[in-house]
């Protein structure tokens, strides 16, 4: 019978009639009619995808509370954990296809909503919303009074960081497409900051809010030998920060040790920044292939970012200004202040396929950004009932000027091996300048030189094993910054290997090692990485499957420098020796099964010794039970611990359940 | 087992006909022929946006989609068999690049394709871009999704991540692509840029990206990468070293200028780090990544 039936199947391809063959089927040529079609999947259903609703409660904190919120910040409550579906119109009316992804929202340091809306070369919408709670309060971080016991950070904050960005393309997939966006960011909160004179730092609670918006529209035309794009964009930034003390409050940075018989102290303040930005851009870039050996590349931008600033502080107490010796009472400070950085960028380059086997790609870029600031600052000192005006106008320059040429050739020796060698050159200068001179230093002005090779191979014997090996070596006669690379090897080597479908390891190692042997330098830095992976599933079927890595990894600074207390030699020495687990073991009952459940365990652990111990714990266990064909139940046991060996009070742990029903369409 | 030799037999003495039947240039078999064979790929193809090539005449590769990748079928179609047909996945990869590049070179993604070091080291697109995979879509959008691609490779990375300070990567919050442009950038490391020609740091972090009035070199000349360490690190803030003052001190070394001829060396700070207050440099200096209003970083 089957036979039959496939024969008949058969039959309407006999049935077509021939027709001499088309030759060139240009795409002008085929009728407008044809294009009936639509990148929308067909699906059964108008909505598909699933939700994610539950609730999660966090255990009591043990140990650092406020440790707890600088690394992870959840709180119990009901929450939508996750989303992700998918509208779609068969008649296409407004959209083709709506797709959304959410995840974990209700009291939790990061949500996300993302929308995408697309009709087939009519529109393609891009949505997206950030939310982050960003918590910091870890004293070992900046507590001046922590040897007296007192556990504080005079840099903590409780921040709520919202970004957003939308985009519109129209006429997508036509060979010009404008499109328009915008991108927003903000920050609000609060948090202890220091106010800082002349010889003393008081901390305070200060509120600080600042946003951006980035607006940008441009039109891309794509061709089928060449593309442009061209844009044009702004940004509109505020920035607003105070500082304040009750008057008449007593602050814990008050001075118990007394200057020439006087204790210092802070009585009142109210400081206020008000900061307004904007820049304009303008940027293009294009790709184009000419000939079929030849492809180029290019890009400019340029844009002109600028602020102006409004600063005025009152201040009260008995405080000390250290150059002139005196004591006063009260501070009144204004300062206006500005700066611009007009900040030009751009590459170009080609890849040439001379030969069959051959590739060359040329690259070069350069970037120049001057950074042009003055603040005009009026200060007034009440010094025993006596005003006394001081005033500064100081203009700052930072100029640099980076460039970059690249070189390098491909070699296919065989289909299976492939080299490269490759050559660059990195130049630049460095300008940064107080004008008028101020203090003891007025002015750094470096040069950047650095001659880098690179050479590398890639090694792939059959489908299931390849080999990379790559090494950079560098050699400098000018850097910016004493830990700038100077000579320098990099080498990196990774190797994946398949030998069954139902399994794979990969292995990966790093090597930075970097020297500044200069007079007064003596930078040694050494780091390498080794890391492991391996994901196997026994019968490729879902039961069961494991997967997990292993990474060490070393590193080891050395760099000397004077104390600033008597000038004497002492070296800064770093250490950091890690060792980072992470795996996940999946088991699911045999399919089939109408309630199959589904266990993963694993999770990742962190050990390192050196400068700062620490441990960090992360298991999990998740339990997945299907209830039904659309409703499934999920439950899930993580457990956190962070441990430090040199600041145990910022240590902590604790559990998090969380458990709910996924609903699926 | 003997009716499916003749019922693939009938298909392929077919084959030519239907062919023929479909206007189809010399040498192509067209996509409903290799559907024939190989419905589960052409079903799993047809929910990608690779799809619009079957179905929209303005690509010039209407009805024979799957050609445009793998070439002309027609031969393989009448003598099914691996050699006579290109697969893409067994090429390597910069003539599996050049493959994809014929239509996508002409892209704004590419912009930076010479810089990207995955061009450079041999990464073919399809390494990350799985052009009819039933269970991975051509594009991953998903954060945890595109964060589980990246870290097939970039163990290292993801390994950094694992430590206690660092971006909400592993949290779902952010991908890998937030901060680098997989395709390439003009940045180093592939980093994204905004407004132009900043980096992407600044896209969240706007409250850092001035211009100021007194800036902080290193900021504009390395980058945030000078004192942070972005994927993981075991110290507070994500900072490259344990104790605030020894990011500071490594560059502030309170050296003659000559020889050393680098920035930030002088002037000598007398501040005397044996008293706590002065050990970390940020308590006072508290607007390290520059300043509007004070030259020293004070306020």
């Amino acid at each position: 019978m089957k036979p039959l039936i496939c024969l008949l199947l058969a039959l309407p391809v006999w049935a077509q009639e021939a027709t001499p063959p088309a030759g060139n089927p240009a795409p002008a040529a085929q009728s407008p009619a044809a294009e009936t079609g639509s990148p929308v999947p067909p699906t059964g259903s108008w909505l598909t995808g699933y939700v994610d609703l539950g609730y999660v409660w966090v255990s009591p904190v043990g140990g650092s509370y406020d440790a707890y919120r600088s690394i992870i910040d959840i709180h119990s409550g009901p929450k939508l954990l996750g989303a992700d579906f998918t509208l779609t119109d068969p008649k296409h009316r407004w959209f083709d296809t709506i797709q959304v992804r959410a995840s974990t929202w209700g009291a939790e340091p990061s949500e996300s909503l993302h929308v995408e809306a697309k009709k087939s070369g009519i529109y393609d919408f891009n949505g997206d919303f950030r939310d982050f709670a960003y918590f910091n309060l870890l004293p070992s971080f900046a507590d001046p009074l922590l040897s007296q016991g007192i556990a504080l950070d005079e840099q903590s904050f409780n921040n709520r960081r919202r970004v957003a960005a939308l985009s519109l393309d129209i006429l997508p997939g036509n060979w010009w497409t404008p499109y328009l966006a915008w991108d927003h960011d903000s920050n609000s909160g609060n948090g202890t900051t220091v106010f800082v004179t002349d010889s003393n730092e008081f901390p305070v609670p200060n509120t600080a809010n600042d946003s951006t918006e980035l607006y940008r529209g441009g039109i891309r035309f794509r061709k089928p030998h060449f593309q442009v794009t061209l844009e044009e964009g702004g940004t509109v930034f505020k920035s607003n920060q105070t500082l304040y003390q009750t008057p008449g409050s007593v602050n814990s940075g008050d001075s118990s040790t007394p200057i020439f018989g006087q204790t210092l102290y802070l009585s009142d303040l109210l400081a206020a920044y008000g900061i307004r930005g904007s820049s304009a851009y303008s940027k293009g870039w294009l790709s184009a292939n000419p000939a079929s050996w030849l492809d180029i590349y290019g890009q400019f931008s340029y844009s002109q970012p600028n602020a102006k600033v409004n600063y005025q502080q009152y201040d009260g107490g008995n405080l000390y200004l250290q150059s002139q010796i005196l004591f006063y009472s009260s501070e009144q400070e204004i300062v206006n202040a500005a700066a611009q950085q007009p900040h030009t960028q751009g590459s170009a380059g080609a890849e040439i396929r001379p030969f069959k086997r051959v590739r060359i790609i040329e690259n070069w870029m350069t970037d120049r950004m001057h950074d042009a600031g003055s603040s005009n600052a009026l200060d007034t000192l009440l010094v025993a009932g006596s005003p006394l005006a001081l005033s500064a106008l100081i203009d700052s320059t930072l100029v640099t000027d980076y460039n970059q040429e690249s070189l390098d050739i491909f070699f296919d020796a065989t289909s299976k091996l492939t080299l490269r060698g490759g050559y660059r050159y990195v130049w630049g200068d460095a300008l940064y300048a107080f004008l008028p001179p101020a203090g003891l230093a007025s002015a750094d002005h470096e040069q950047l030189r650095q001659n880098v090779g690179v050479g590398s191979v890639t090694f792939r014997p059959s489908q299931k094993i390849s080999l990379t090996g790559e090494v950079e070596g560098a050699s400098s006669s000018g850097v910016y910054f004493r830990t700038s690379l100077y000579n320098y090897e990099k080498v990196r080597a990774q190797v994946h290997y398949q030998p069954l479908q139902t399994l794979s390891v990969s292995g990966d190692f790093l090597l930075l090692d970097n020297q500044n042997p200069l007079a007064g330098t003596n930078y040694e830095y050494s780091s390498h990485q080794e890391s492991l992976s391996l994901y196997w599933s026994p019968h490729n079927s879902g039961m069961f499957d494991i997967q997990g890595s292993y990474t060490r990894s070393d590193l080891v600074s050395n760099i000397g420098y004077l104390e600033p207390e008597d000038l004497a030699p002492a070296v800064s020495r770093y250490l950091d020796e890690g060792h980072t687990a992470t795996a996940l073991i999946d088991l699911a009952w045999p399919h089939g099964k109408r309630f199959a459940p589904k266990l993963s365990a694993g999770g990742s652990l962190f050990i390192s010794s050196g400068s700062r111990p620490t441990s960090y714990y992360q298991p999990v266990v998740k339990l997945r039970v299907p209830l039904g064909k659309h409703v499934s139940w999920f439950a899930d046991w993580q457990y956190y611990g962070y441990g430090e060996a040199f600041y145990l009070y910022e240590g902590f742990r604790t559990n998090l359940v969380s458990t709910g029903v996924r609903l699926t369409q | 087992m003997r009716w499916h030799v003749v019922v693939l037999g009938l298909f392929l003495a077919a084959a030519p006909r239907w062919v023929a039947a479909q206007g189809l240039p010399q040498g192509y078999a067209g996509a409903d022929t290799c559907k024939i064979c190989h419905e589960d790929i052409y079903n799993t193809f047809t929910k990608t946006p690779h799809d619009v090539l079957q179905t929209s005449a303005k690509r010039g590769w209407q009805g024979r989609a799957c050609e445009a990748c793998h070439g002309p079928g027609q031969m393989h179609a009448e003598g099914p068999a691996a050699d006579n047909i290109r697969n893409p996945a067994k090429l390597k990869p910069s003539a599996a690049d050049q493959l994809c590049l014929t239509c996508h070179l002409n892209e704004p993604t590419q912009a930076g394709h010479l810089e990207s070091s995955h061009a450079r080291n041999q990464i073919a697109c399809t390494a990350c871009h799985k052009v009819h995979s039933s269970d991975q879509p051509l594009v991953v959008r998903q954060a945890d999704a595109i964060v589980n691609q990246c870290r097939t490779c970039h163990l290292n990375v993801w390994a950094q991540f694992q430590r206690p300070f660092h971006h909400k990567l592993p949290e779902g919050a952010m991908s890998c692509v937030d901060c680098h442009n997989p395709h390439g950038s003009t940045r180093p490391a592939m980093q994204q840029t905004f407004a132009a020609n900043d980096p992407g740091c600044f896209k969240c972090h706007g409250d850092k990206r001035g211009p100021f009035a007194f800036e902080h070199a290193p900021m504009r000349f390395q980058g945030c990468t000078a004192c942070h360490e972005p994927h993981g690190s075991a110290n507070p803030r994500m900072l490259t070293r344990a104790e605030v003052r020894f990011v500071c001190l490594e560059c502030h070394a309170n050296l003659p200028s000559s020889p050393v001829k680098v920035a930030g060396v002088v002037p000598p700070s007398f501040h005397d780090l044996r008293s706590p207050v002065f050990q970390n440099c940020t308590v006072c200096h508290q607007k390290i990544h520059g300043s509007y209003v004070d030259r020293n970083l004070l306020k």
